[in-house]
């Protein structure tokens, strides 16, 4: 059985998609977000499990998320670069009856992609900016194309939840809001977005791996400054996701 | 008259003899909807609370207690009428002849009277302490008399403790609704045909003892009629309104508290009842839902001005002065219709219109099939107050039909047909440390239990020590028998119930409450004696006073079926070897895991136990596990709770959980959706009480350094709800360290 490298699971998770979740950490990302909260989970590591067991402890708790209209996440890390695992247990969890949802960053070929969805009831689809210029600033990558055409493909085939940081002088700029507002538009009208507000709760993080905090001295979006972004965003027209109310 | 009362109400076998369940069943109205019908407080409702709060906040600056009256012992006429604002309340009656005014009740014991008055500086009045130390025998008196010296000594190093010895049992419910349904003069003459009927002919003990009871339940009787007409009200015949009905109820429950200080005075299952006069009434166009409400929240402020006076050891078990008027909300009829009416909602409104508070102590009884509108509005007035608790209505309707009620904390009984003798609770963790130690105390080094040898070798052996405390168990088991029949012989005698013994069916069912404390601790001591290397360190006695542990083992609240079968078995040895022994009067052996707030004064009275729980250091309450070791989530902790059987701990199963609000998701609509599932889910995997709290630990904090700004804050602790700032420091302490699930 295909083994999968994770960092960490949760059995109730009330913040990543609908209901209570299992929440599982693969461990693993390429994508090396400046802000990210979880960098421990960034290299593979040797810690693996496997279907089998994930769904047999997820059904352990299962009245509480079919009762919330829960399910099982699987996020990260990165759960796409390890999509025969996500896949196989994905494609297991729904024959038993449990929803499937995707966090992903969305960097990944067509095929991986489409060798997940296939088994995926819902996906959050973390969109690191909205613009080049953000993710040369904020990731290993340069341009935002491959991830917007994945995001696209993604989007017409299954619920789609774009989860963004709001990261003060980064992501909340007016070119950004206009550029994200072009994104959501061109999505099939059932994709929703959460704004999250950047927080600095990951910091102790990269201080435990040694390593130097690129935002450093970049203050947290307050309530406010979030507020304003989402009124934006709802002007346009744009869904916003129930956690946004 | 009685006729004429019933008018509007279909008919049944209700009216040929007392049945309020089946009363109930033909008339009420199940409600489905939404709370939106609830109305604001009234004007009146309002008026009457303020001047409560002025009166709540001189209380607590006089040092928790107002009044006491020292010259009159209370009972049901003792004192004349008293009121709050008599020109705004709608529902009257106090204990006293005013409010917060404690009165004397002295049959349970005169000294622990005199000790009560003595710590707020009061002096019981020479007469009473000359009738009841030279005339009177009282409970207490009687119960040491009759004490063997191994009961003694097991109560003293607090193997058994918090037994009703020294205070009145309480725990028993009146079927208070029956003075409104039937009127008092209806309920006097059943009783003196069931004298006759029931207790006539050649006479035996049992006999007589019940020919006696009846007839001091009929003086009682008497009495509450005398009580209401002082304040104007003629109960001999059945209310027939909204407001007589929920009068003639409180008429009924204010008696019992005049005339018992009991530990638990819960109220029993009125709210739907009371909802079928309330219907009958706005059907005819005769009030208002604000007047409605005005009935309902002036009944509960009445429910949370009931005080007692109480000595400083049982406020050491009983921390935050609790009364427990438990008020059972909910639950589903055999029929698969719902109990909820529009009632259900009213009374938890209550919460909303006056402020959270600790009493009365609401308990919704829960099942998935409970309607969502209703599961919903409970789930939200959770989260707003953490003054709720939920107990699983499908495993305790199987027991007790659908017309039971919770009696203190998770106690269910059949309103009006059962009884229960309270035990209070036996101290399995330092019971494993007597398998340990040869039966010796390990904090005097005496002998306590029948001296066995000690475990051999340097490290323990899981199937010796687990032998030799079945031994010790079994031997408990005995003793905590024999003692609960001293206790009860003697308060039955002493201390009868009288007024509440009236208001129920001549021939009862009753139930013999036993209790453990220390559970996840015995259980995890247990898990490292059998999963890693424990060696005793024993002193020159051979009493081990501390344990090094090698390796780690598996904990309680894990949802690890290696441990969670370890407290399943437990439990189940230990109802069974209860259950060997005769209970008095008949009774039936029940086992509850709680310990309200008594884990810490256990916890006090233990020795370092395996597991890495320190001497002193205080016991989880109730069936919890050890504060902090539960590391598997929320969800895992539940099912390890859910792994008790209801089977073994008919007298209840507590757990007490707390979370920070944001764990249960981002917007108050997400949390309520969230906390309903997590309550459908818990009582889908059958486990039986969970209290929810739904607050940051800081604002804990804070309420310790400035207790002035949170006069109503309300938190459960184990089987019910204290207002926080009353908690003295070691209490609230233990409340902060317990787990609060930050990510569930």
């Amino acid at each position: 059985m295909v083994q999968g490298y994770y960092h960490s699971k949760l059995t109730c998770g009330t913040v990543d998609g609908p209901g209570m979740r299992y929440v599982l950490f693969l461990a693993g990302c390429r994508l090396g977000c400046a802000f990210c909260h979880n960098p421990d989970t960034w290299a593979q590591g040797e810690q693996t499990i496997t279907a089998a067991e994930v769904l047999q402890e997820a059904e352990e708790y299962r009245l509480f998320y079919e009762n919330s209209g829960g399910g099982l996440t699987v996020t990260g890390g990165e759960p796409l670069l390890q999509p025969e695992f996500v896949a196989g247990l994905f494609a297991e969890a729904q024959a038993r009856g449990l929803d499937t949802a995707l966090d992903t960053c969305g960097l990944a070929s067509k095929e991986t992609i489409m060798q997940v969805l296939a088994h995926t009831d819902r996906v959050l689809f973390s969109l690191k900016g909205s613009t080049d210029a953000s993710y040369q600033a904020l990731t290993n990558i340069k341009s935002i194309r491959p991830i917007l055409q994945n995001l696209q493909l993604v989007a017409a085939r299954r619920p789609v939840t774009v989860r963004y940081v709001l990261i003060p002088g980064y992501t909340d700029g007016k070119d950004s809001l206009a550029a994200l507002i072009g994104i959501m538009k061109s999505l099939p009208p059932a994709a929703e977005i959460e704004v999250l507000p950047y927080h600095t709760m990951g910091i102790a993080k990269w201080e435990k791996l040694n390593w130097e905090y690129p935002l450093q001295g970049v203050p947290e979006a307050t309530k406010a400054q979030t507020e304003i972004f989402r009124q934006g965003l709802r002007q346009a027209g744009i869904r916003l996701a129930a956690t946004e109310s | 008259m009685i006729q004429e009362n019933w008018q509007g109400f279909r008919p049944g076998k209700w009216q040929t003899k007392i049945d309020v369940r089946d009363f109930i069943q033909k008339n009420y109205t199940p409600y489905e909807g939404q709370a939106d019908f609830l109305a604001a407080a009234t004007a009146n409702t309002t008026a009457v609370w303020e001047e409560c709060k002025r009166l709540l906040a001189e209380e607590r600056q006089k040092g928790g207690v107002l009044d006491v009256d020292t010259e009159k012992v209370s009972t049901t006429i003792s004192h004349g009428p008293g009121y709050i604002d008599k020109a705004h309340e709608s529902i009257v009656g106090l204990q006293l002849d005013a409010p917060l005014k404690r009165g004397l009740i002295v049959n349970g014991g005169l000294r622990m009277a005199q000790q009560a008055a003595a710590e707020y500086g009061y002096k019981v009045s020479d007469e009473i302490t000359e009738i009841y130390s030279k005339h009177v025998k009282t409970h207490n008196e009687a119960v040491f008399e009759l004490y063997t010296p191994e009961m003694r000594k097991a109560r003293h190093l607090g193997l058994l403790t918090g037994l009703p010895d020294a205070y009145g049992r309480g725990r028993i419910i009146g079927d208070y609704r029956r003075v409104a349904l039937y009127g008092v003069d209806y309920l006097i003459e059943q009783k003196k045909q069931d004298k006759e009927e029931m207790f006539g002919g050649s006479m035996d003990q049992e006999k007589m003892r019940s020919r006696s009871e009846i007839s001091w339940q009929i003086k009682a009787l008497h009495d509450l009629k005398t009580m209401a007409a002082s304040y104007g009200f003629d109960i001999s015949q059945p209310a027939k309104n909204a407001r007589e009905a929920v009068q003639w109820v409180y008429f009924g429950y204010l008696a019992s508290v005049k005339e018992q200080n009991g530990a638990a005075m819960s109220i029993g299952r009125v709210s739907t009842f009371l909802d079928i006069y309330i219907e009958r009434d706005l059907a005819a166009g005769k009030i208002t839902e604000a007047e409605a409400q005005e009935l309902m929240d002036q009944l509960v402020i009445k429910l949370r001005m009931v005080r007692m006076l109480r000595t400083p050891e049982y406020n050491e078990l009983f921390a935050g002065d609790p009364i427990w008027v438990t008020e059972s909300v909910g639950g589903m009829g055999e029929d698969g219709r719902t109990l909820v009416t529009k009632n259900s909602f009213r009374i938890l409104h209550t919460l909303e219109n006056l402020g959270p508070s600790p009493e009365p102590n609401l308990t919704v009884l829960w099942s998935q099939r409970l309607p969502e509108g209703f599961k919903q509005y409970a789930a939200e007035i959770s989260i707003k107050t953490s003054a709720i608790q939920y107990e699983n209505d499908e495993v305790m309707r199987p027991a007790y039909g659908d017309d039971y009620g919770i009696t203190c904390c998770v106690s269910a009984m059949k309103l009006g047909k059962m009884m229960q003798f309270f035990g209070a609770r036996a101290n399995l963790a330092k019971s494993l440390l007597l398998a340990i130690n040869g039966g010796k105390d390990e904090k005097t080094g005496e002998q306590l239990a029948p001296e066995i040898p000690l475990p051999q070798g340097d490290v323990l052996d899981y199937t010796e020590v687990r032998k030799k405390y079945s031994q010790v168990l079994s031997w408990l088991a005995r003793l905590y028998v024999d003692t609960m029949n001293v206790i009860h012989y003697s308060h039955d005698l002493h201390a009868y119930e009288a007024g509440q013994m009236a208001l129920h069916d001549s021939k009862i069912e009753r139930l013999m409450a036993f209790g453990v404390a220390g559970l996840s601790c015995a259980v995890d001591s247990l898990s490292a004696i059998k999963f890693a290397k424990v060696k005793p360190l024993r002193n020159e006695q051979g009493v081990a006073v501390d344990f090094a542990v090698e390796g780690d083992f598996p904990k309680f609240g894990n949802n690890d079926p290696r441990v969670d079968e370890l407290a399943h078995e437990l439990t189940h040895e230990f109802i069974t070897e209860l259950r060997k022994h005769k209970a008095y009067r008949g009774a039936s052996h029940t086992l509850s895991i709680l310990t309200i707030t008594s884990n810490v004064m256990y916890g006090k009275k233990t020795g370092t136990t395996p597991d890495g729980r320190k001497i002193g250091e205080p016991l989880a309450p109730g069936a919890n596990p050890m504060h902090g070791r539960d590391k598997n989530g929320a969800l895992a902790a539940m099912k390890s709770i859910a792994h008790l059987d209801y089977a073994d701990c008919r007298d209840g199963i507590s757990y007490t959980f707390s979370m920070i609000p944001s764990a249960l998701g981002k917007t108050d609509e997400i949390r309520v959706q969230n906390l309903t599932a997590m309550l459908d889910g818990y009582s889908g995997y059958e486990a039986h009480h969970i209290n929810i709290n739904v607050l940051d630990r800081a604002v804990l904090e804070d309420a310790m350094e400035h207790p002035e700004n949170y006069p109503q804050l309300t938190i459960r602790v184990s089987g019910y709800a204290v207002n926080f700032i009353k908690l003295d420091r070691p209490h609230q302490l233990e409340v902060i360290q317990r787990t609060f699930y930050e990510a569930m």
